[in-house]
């Protein structure tokens, strides 16, 4: 189903628990499943104790009824930093979600399948300034908060995405995952700056860039138009019928650039056009996240 | 490069609308918000050559497009090289008179003319039309099968045809075409006395090639006139004939079938024959040459009525100079005493009768009621005092000193004028009577008194009024002439009839003969085909100068000469497909360089 078709079914936190199910449902029983609990000791049994926890094996042994103890523990920190400045909150068809609805839920979803895997999840929320900043923390209320921080304000003129990331890195005290979702309509030496930090610091970067179509295609219907950048106010006189071979070669020698940029900080890169399943980026998300284990 | 439709031009100036639209493109006043704008300003920085090169194609493209729509609409005319020849229509006239047929080393010129013909239909496409047009003005249409099958068949005139009447036919019919290629081809041995009258005028402003065999006529002899002596034999008479040529030769005159005579002739000699032939009535015959280079005016055909003089009664009251001349005939054989012809006044008017008007004024009257009891539809009107000159055959030189005007009575028809006093009607002659509007008295007219009263009056008796007689008439091969009163056949040379009607236009046959006039089955006179004398002087125009005469291009009769000359690779034709065609092919690559046109240098 497009995304704008399941946007259309509910509210953001049910449409991406149907994304989450979906995706989890369709995922194969991992032999690590469990990686977040470990033993840690043992202690006298106590009534009302789980039976589910009883070490049956030194019952057995030595007579003794003895609980296992488990040290619940996240082995990841993840900080999902979303752009929110003007230039994502744009569509070129009617019929199609904004930069912005998208990464919301594709945001959601993300943060949802993180807490799922026990795994703490922060948010963060920019523009030209931070919007939002939720700590990461693994609990299911954790989630709430986020969707709460999706609809802060913002859509300011410009996107400070270095600093975002930056803050990211900060929540993160050990070695985590910052997930920038954006569509990289920004400065593009910072952000590289920022990203070879963070990866010093240890942490793995995943890059969503999010794209309408027509961004990456300039299928436009007009004719001889002006074209304004709705952020900074650049415009250029094009016939996009002229100009769109030329307009798609540039636009992907671009995502190749960006690409080979966060390759080469270590970083991973994943181009999202806003018509494609979200399914798509939360499996690259999600295999990064699996490559940390 | 010229317009069937030139208004449609002012349908180039839309090639403004591109032009302003390139030039105003910056200008535009459609917004569009696009956050990716930094990709078309990078794509811009990047490609700027590229989308400016691009730009600047796009609008010479839109530009040619517009153009050349415009011109499509126009109707150009203009040459296209490499695509062969325009579609053509052409006109291949051949000369095929009488000096066609005139052999030399190289062959008869006719061969050759056909020859070069040939080449023309060979040289054509499918989408040329073309005509073939012959000296008779016979015009055969069709492809080029049909051409090549009336070549095959066609055959030399016995006449010098009419070389004008060829060309306006030519012209007519390419013309009439609807083809704007436009060609005459006259294929002809460029003979002076046929073409040097002809002017470009008949060509009516069609472009034309002449067409002329190479070599030199050799020399001719040929018979250039020839005549009976009398008109009427009893049996005896003479054929007189002029030979023209350098060197004598033989001659023989043949009658009814039967060679009466032989000789030598000497260049410009007249040959005389007496002869008495065994035949009777009116027969054919000929004077024949040697044979050379041209057979067909070797041999010159003449036709006489042999028999017994015309019975002729003279009117008593007659005057003595009408007297005289019939005392004079009757000694000479040329007439006999009898009750057939009546020679008198006209108040004794009967058929067949030779009738002159009255002396004497008061008589005027009775003389009309008589004309009107024998059904001569004549009157005699006013009188007129002369002197006033006689103009017609054999009267030339006399005067008429008084006369009556004739008047027709009704609408007469099979009526012929044989001479003219002025602008009125002197001597008439019908079915079985001559009238004449002056007595035959000195105090009247001269004529009695001439020497030349008894030779007309013999022509008279022998060809108008003998009862057997239609007369004789030599016309020119093709010529158009009257069908004589009373006649309802026409016997061809080869003895098949034909029925005509009397007092019609008849146009003869282009080959020479003696045809015969047919009353209730019997022959009443003939006619004498010979071709023109003028057709035996086979002195040539220069190719040029016949070429400069027609305002017409001259080339060799060469298959490549003349097919390349027809048919103007390089010559005007519609380019109304071909600039549609561009266009389309201009259309096809705006299309291509607006979607792609650039992509590999872009991504280059």
């Amino acid at each position: 189903m497009d995304p704008a078709s399941l946007a259309a079914l509910g509210r953001l936190e049910v449409i991406s628990r149907w994304i989450v199910d979906g995706l989890l449902a369709g995922l194969h029983r991992s032999p690590k499943k469990g990686f977040s609990v470990e033993f840690a000791e043992h202690r006298t049994y106590q009534p009302g104790d789980d039976l589910r926890f009883m070490d049956w094996k030194v019952a057995a042994r030595a007579d003794k009824w003895l609980i296992k103890q488990y040290e619940e523990e996240t082995n990841l920190r993840a900080t999902i930093v979303l752009d929110v400045s003007r230039s994502m909150d744009w569509k070129s068809q009617p019929q199609l979600l904004t930069k912005l609805a998208y990464a919301e839920r594709l945001v959601a979803a993300l943060s949802l399948l993180l807490i799922k895997q026990r795994d703490s999840v922060g948010f963060i929320r920019f523009d030209d300034q931070l919007r939002s900043v939720v700590p990461p923390k693994s609990r299911t209320v954790q989630w709430k908060r986020i969707l709460t921080a999706l609809g802060d304000p913002g859509s300011g003129q410009g996107s400070d995405a270095a600093g975002a990331l930056a803050q990211a890195g900060k929540l993160i005290r050990r070695r985590g995952m910052v997930i920038l979702i954006s569509d990289l309509l920004l400065d593009s030496q910072e952000i590289d700056d920022t990203v070879h930090a963070l990866r010093a610091q240890g942490h793995d970067v995943t890059i969503l860039h999010i794209l309408d179509p027509a961004e990456r295609t300039f299928d436009m219907a007009a004719g001889e138009s002006e074209f304004v950048d709705p952020e900074r106010g650049d415009s250029l006189a094009v016939t996009p019928a002229d100009v769109r071979e030329l307009y798609r070669a540039t636009v992907n020698e671009a995502i190749d650039e960006w690409r080979a940029r966060f390759s080469g900080a270590g970083a991973f890169y994943e181009p999202i056009g806003t018509d494609q399943p979200f399914g798509v980026p939360l499996r690259r998300a999600f295999a990064a996240r699996q490559r940390l284990n | 490069m010229s317009f069937l439709a030139p208004w449609a031009l002012l349908l180039a100036a839309a090639v403004g609308v591109p032009l302003v639209l390139h030039l105003l493109r910056r200008r535009t006043g459609a917004r569009i918000d696009f956050p990716a704008v930094r990709y078309l300003l990078r794509m811009e920085r990047e490609h700027a050559r590229e989308v400016k090169l691009k730009n600047l194609l796009l609008m010479m493209l839109r530009v040619g497009i517009v153009l050349a729509i415009a011109l499509a609409a126009a109707r150009p005319i203009g040459p296209l090289p490499g695509f062969g020849h325009p579609p053509t229509a052409v006109a291949v006239v051949v000369d095929n008179s009488l000096s066609s047929a005139a052999a030399s080393a190289e062959g008869p010129v006719l061969t050759r003319l056909v020859a070069a013909a040939r080449n023309v239909i060979d040289g054509a496409a499918s989408a040329d039309k073309l005509w073939l047009v012959t000296m008779d003005g016979a015009v055969t249409g069709g492809d080029a099968g049909t051409l090549r099958s009336a070549l095959s068949n066609l055959r030399s005139l016995d006449g010098a045809g009419d070389a004008t009447l060829a060309l306006r036919r030519a012209s007519a019919v390419v013309r009439a075409s609807g083809v704007p290629a436009q060609r005459v081809v006259v294929l002809t041995d460029a003979q002076a006395s046929s073409w040097t009258s002809i002017s470009a005028e008949a060509l009516g402003g069609v472009s034309a090639t002449v067409v002329v065999p190479s070599g030199e006529p050799g020399p001719n002899r040929a018979l250039t006139e020839i005549a009976t002596e009398p008109l009427h034999w009893d049996p005896r008479g003479a054929v007189r004939a002029t030979m023209r040529g350098t060197d004598s030769t033989t001659w023989r005159v043949v009658v009814d079938g039967r060679t009466l005579a032989r000789g030598n002739a000497q260049p410009g000699a007249a040959i005389v024959a007496n002869l008495q032939p065994i035949a009777r009535g009116w027969v054919g015959g000929t004077v024949e040459l040697g044979p050379d280079e041209l057979r067909a005016d070797d041999v010159r055909h003449f036709a006489v009525h042999i028999g017994e003089p015309p019975a002729i009664t003279v009117d008593a009251a007659s005057s003595v100079f009408l007297r005289g001349a019939v005392d004079a005939l009757v000694q000479g054989g040329r007439a006999r005493r009898g009750g057939d012809v009546l020679l008198a006044s006209a108040e004794k008017a009967r058929t067949p009768a030779l009738l002159f008007a009255p002396n004497d004024p008061l008589k005027v009257a009775d003389a009309n009621r008589a004309l009107e009891r024998a059904g001569i539809p004549w009157r005699l009107g006013a009188r007129r005092e002369g002197p006033a000159p006689l103009r017609g055959a054999g009267v030339d030189g006399a005067v008429a000193r008084s006369w009556y005007v004739l008047t027709a009575a009704g609408t007469p028809t099979g009526v012929d004028t044989l001479a003219r006093v002025g602008a009125s009607p002197w001597a008439v002659a019908g079915e079985g009577y001559v009238l004449i509007a002056s007595a035959a008295e000195q105090s009247a007219t001269d004529l009695p008194v001439r020497a030349a009263f008894v030779p007309w009056l013999d022509a008279l008796l022998s060809q108008r009024l003998a009862q057997s007689s239609s007369g004789v008439t030599s016309v020119a091969p093709g010529a158009t002439l009257r069908v004589p009163s009373r006649v309802d056949q026409l016997e061809a040379p080869d003895g098949s009839m034909r029925p005509v009607e009397s007092g019609a236009q008849l146009e003869m046959p282009w080959t020479a003969g003696v045809h015969f006039w047919r009353r209730a089955g019997e022959r009443v006179g003939a006619v004498v085909i010979n071709g023109e004398a003028s057709e035996s002087e086979l002195a040539r125009l220069a190719p040029a100068e016949l070429a400069d005469s027609l305002g017409a291009e001259s080339v060799a009769a060469s298959a490549e000469g003349v097919a390349g000359a027809t048919f103007n690779a390089g010559g005007s034709r519609t380019l109304e497909r071909t600039f549609l065609v561009l266009a389309v092919l201009l259309l096809l690559a705006e299309a291509f360089v607006a979607r792609r046109g650039l992509l590999k240098t872009a991504a280059a």
